[in-house]
């Protein structure tokens, strides 16, 4: 019964690296996240960090392991202010008020948020809310970030500015990224290595040279009316 | 257990579930569409019932007072839906849910200061206190017409469902409201129709109701909204013929129960139900019929 | 008692706020004791466990976002327990015949007596309603009614414990107003810190997203279960105060209606915010006061052919609908009464406008 959104998918990701994840439209990128970040059960398959298994409990599970992610469409804590957006996150993890709020004005500065820390995240214009979900879930310590299309909706400056901080991550944090985008241009700039799904399977897999030559993936791409150039 | 008992058994358990069945059905229909526990629903009930009272020594035949009372309870049921959840509607679900009990409590006391607080005889068609006589059984009329009315309504209603447009619409809606209005459905339209339904639906309950007590008091909704409550979760809360099978189940249940268990843990009858309801929620929140798939987070 | 006296003052600080906020209300409460005649002081009283009630609604609605309707029945349990542990033998022997013959020589005094009713509610809390803290919208709201029906129904079945559905009696009016005023005034403290804790700051996140919150490590089931345990506690301690207050009662006490004038207080002041509670809880005792001034008067003086009844619940639903769609958040929505704006800091404040995704 059902329809398989993603089948005998597998992939690794790096402390330090930033994995590029593409496909058509619906191929299961964001359900892969999903699972990976424990708010959908696979019926088959684990994601593991450093040996322990996340899939299968409770949602909260996944980010104690040290998995954070952003939202395609934004899900900030829009009632909380952009502070306290962060702040929580750092407190889910575990660290005490004092630091929570020393590390949250510590990341409002880092993502040109600061000025902006006692307005609700409600009313933020559109443009800073995925940098203040980015900051959020960089608070809570993670050391896997999942960004689904953090880019989306941006405009070009603020996509390129995002761009620049994004690659700076790893080496600054020691993260490792899955990297969610349609922006080819943006995957291409920030990724090394690539994981392309279509119909929910891995298609190809590697460099991004060798990915862009693969022929299933061009199959893939022109066989769905090209949602990427 | 003899011929008879099993018989009359058989017969109170139909007739009671055909009640529930249809109480679940009006709750169910409206569920559907909002996503909305209407807690008013018990006093569309109690305006039927007040209905019939008001016209208790009108001269004209019982079957037309009781047109007018099922039709009260349906311009009721339409009424607050324009008036008290559609302009809520677009905050959240419990705005609106708060809303509806809101709304009980004004119908409820409505009707404490334009009537009375105390209970009210209604008069009751002769017939509904007969018996009838099925091969040497004794059985009571009012089950029997019970059975016959709702099953015919059933019937109705599922023709309006499956033949009309609007009825089409309803459906699909209780499926997938957000689907459904991609489609081009007015909402507007469909969720009036749903509040008119689930408003007839409680007028006919009403009068089986009202003729089973012979009175109405303010209160009178607070049994069937529970029941309605309880069925509905069996059920399921999505799609209607889960509500109808809640209804049926809860009815055979209470009069099994009635049946089987002591005075002394009769009393916490409701407690055992509802707790039974908290289970169904827990366990198999999608109702112990129907299946229903997740939402997409992303 | 140095760190507990640091503790305050850092509160005091950083919550100015919570003083504006109870300031006003100790005066009044204060000024009544002081000149207002019985009747006042019974309205106070009578709104000061009121506020116990919808602050506890507060801490458990207007942190984790969920509704409840089993609050009321917590009140009861704590009014019936710490009623049977106050009454004398004697009293006893007249209101509940059928108690247990353990519990006839049991009496406490009155504040030991109330606590107890709140630590018994919290302790029904936790027990039944841990695995109902998952559910959401239809489904959580409908198994907090459920419990609400099955706890009255408890309630009035029970008669070794409650007498059964017929009134108690013959308990002392141990409730004078500063003992309510004292601890209305301290649950709104712990209402304000509870919001402001890690526990809420995390459990308010997860109202606004539930996926978001769960994505950041929030174990919300557990942390809106031990919201729902620390309102029970306040629920049966305002139970305990107000059994002592009317003195007699019957489990209907604590059934729809009730549960409806502690919901519509929260949401007409605003269940995200404490001052919302306390405002809403201050509006509509006035309100609801008032009107039934009123209907008695009328009644009294028969300036009508019939009884006026219902009016009061009717002007209450009206308001509360009229709130609920013109200002949904309720009258104290999102930030704390006295807050401040709010905006963004900085020179380009006002260019940055919100552009359409």
């Amino acid at each position: 019964m059902g329809l398989r959104a993603l089948d005998n998918v597998s992939l690794e990701l790096a402390q330090g690296e930033i994995l590029g994840l593409i496909g058509p439209n619906g191929s299961g990128k964001t359900t892969l996240i999903n699972v990976i970040s424990g708010l959908l059960a696979p019926t088959a398959g684990r994601a593991r960090v450093d040996g322990t298994v996340v899939t299968g409990k409770p949602a909260h599970v996944s980010a104690r392991a040290g998995i954070a992610r952003t939202f395609q469409s934004v899900r900030l804590f829009k009632a909380l202010t952009a502070r306290e957006n962060v702040e929580v996150a750092a407190l889910a993890a575990g660290v005490r008020r004092v630091e929570a709020k020393r590390r949250a004005d510590e990341l409002l500065g880092e993502f040109g948020l600061a000025r902006w820390h006692n307005v609700l995240a409600g009313a933020l214009p559109y443009g800073l809310e995925r940098s203040l979900e980015m900051a959020r879930a960089i608070a809570t310590g993670a050391t896997f970030l999942l960004l689904d299309e953090p880019a989306a909706g941006l405009d070009e400056s603020e996509g390129d500015a995002l761009l620049a901080l994004l690659a700076g991550i790893p080496a600054t944090r020691g993260c490792g990224i899955l990297v969610i985008d349609h922006d080819m241009r943006l995957i291409m700039r920030l990724c090394r290595r690539l994981h392309v799904l279509a119909h929910g399977q891995t298609i190809s897999e590697g460099t991004a040279d060798e990915v862009r030559r693969d022929p299933r993936v061009i199959e893939a791409y022109l066989g769905s009316a090209g949602a990427a150039a | 257990m003899t011929p008879e008992f099993a018989l009359q058994y058989l017969i109170n358990a139909l007739s009671l579930g055909s009640l529930y069945a249809l109480m679940a059905l009006g709750m169910a229909i409206v569920f559907g569409v909002l996503r909305l526990v209407n807690l008013a629903y018990g006093e569309l009930i109690m305006v039927a019932g007040y209905t019939l009272f008001v016209l208790n020594d009108s001269p004209l035949p019982w079957l037309i007072l009781a047109a007018g009372a099922v039709a009260m309870a349906m311009v009721a049921s339409v009424l607050t839906e324009r008036i008290a959840f559609r302009p809520v509607r677009v905050n959240s679900l419990n705005a609106m849910l708060i809303t509806s009990f809101a709304v009980s409590t004004l119908l409820q006391n409505a009707a404490l200061l334009l009537v009375s607080p105390r209970t009210r005889a209604v008069n009751v068609p002769g017939v509904l206190s007969q018996n009838l006589d099925v091969g040497g059984f004794n059985v009571s009329m009012a089950n029997v017409l019970t059975i016959i009315v709702s099953l015919g309504l059933l019937f109705g209603l599922n023709l309006l469902l499956r033949r009309t447009t609007l009825g089409i619409a309803l459906r699909a809606a209780a499926d997938d409201f957000p689907m459904t209005r991609m489609l081009g459905v007015r909402a507007d339209r469909v969720i009036a129709t749903a509040f008119a339904i689930s408003g007839v639906l409680a007028g006919v309950v009403g009068l089986f109701w009202v003729a089973r007590i012979g009175s109405v008091i303010p209160t009178i909704g607070a049994g069937p909204l529970l029941i309605a409550l309880i069925a509905t979760v069996i059920g399921g809360m999505s799609g209607l013929s889960g509500a109808i099978v809640g209804g049926y189940l809860l009815g055979a249940l209470t009069v099994g129960m009635q049946l089987l268990l002591p005075q002394g843990l009769l009393d916490y009858r409701d407690a055992f139900t509802f707790a039974i309801v908290i289970l169904v929620l827990l366990v198999r929140p999608q109702g112990l019929i129907a299946g229903r798939s997740a939402a997409r987070v992303g | 008692m140095g760190s507990l006296l640091t503790g305050v003052a850092i509160l005091i600080r950083g919550h100015r706020q919570l003083l504006i906020l109870i300031v006003p209300i100790a005066i009044f409460a204060v000024v009544t004791q002081l000149v207002g005649g019985t009747l006042l002081g019974r309205i106070a009283i009578a709104f000061f466990i009121n506020l116990m009630v919808v602050l506890s609604l507060q801490i458990f609605t207007g942190n984790s976002g969920l509704l409840s309707f089993a609050h009321v029945g917590f009140m009861g349990i704590g009014a019936y327990v710490s009623a049977v542990l106050t009454m004398t033998p004697e009293a006893k022997a007249f209101a509940i015949p059928d108690l247990y013959p353990a519990l006839v020589p049991v009496t406490l005094p009155f504040i030991p007596a109330v606590l107890i009713g709140g630590l018994v509610a919290a302790v029904v809390a936790a027990v039944v309603t841990f695995p109902i803290m998952r559910l959401r919208e239809a489904a959580s709201v409908i198994s907090t009614f459920a419990l609400l029906v099955i706890i009255q129904v408890i309630l009035a079945h029970w008669h070794e414990l409650t007498n059964g559905p017929r009134s108690l009696f013959g308990l002392q009016p141990y409730t004078d107003l500063p003992t309510a005023a004292l601890w209305g005034v301290i649950f709104i403290v712990v209402a304000w810190v509870f919001r402001h804790s890690s526990i809420g700051l995390r459990l308010r996140a997860s109202q606004d997203s539930e996926p978001a919150a769960l994505t950041i490590g929030v174990n919300v089931v557990r942390l809106r279960w031990i919201a729902f345990i620390v309102s029970a506690f306040i629920a049966g301690f305002a139970g305990g105060l107000w059994a002592h207050f009317v003195t007699t009662f019957s489990p209907r006490a604590f059934y729809l209606i009730e549960t409806f004038v502690a919901v519509t207080m929260l949401i007409v002041g605003g269940p995200r915010t404490v001052s919302g509670a306390v405002i809403g809880t201050v509006i509509v005792t006035a309100a609801f006061q008032g009107l039934r001034t009123i209907e008695n008067q009328i009644n009294l003086e028969r300036l009508l052919p019939f009884q006026v009844v219902g009016v009061t619940e009717i002007l209450l639903a009206v308001v509360l609908i009229v709130v609920l769609t013109v200002r949904p958040g309720g009258l104290i929505e999102e930030r704390e009464i006295f807050s401040g704006p709010g905006g963004p800091l900085g020179p380009d404040a006002d260019s940055a406008a919100k552009a359409p995704p």
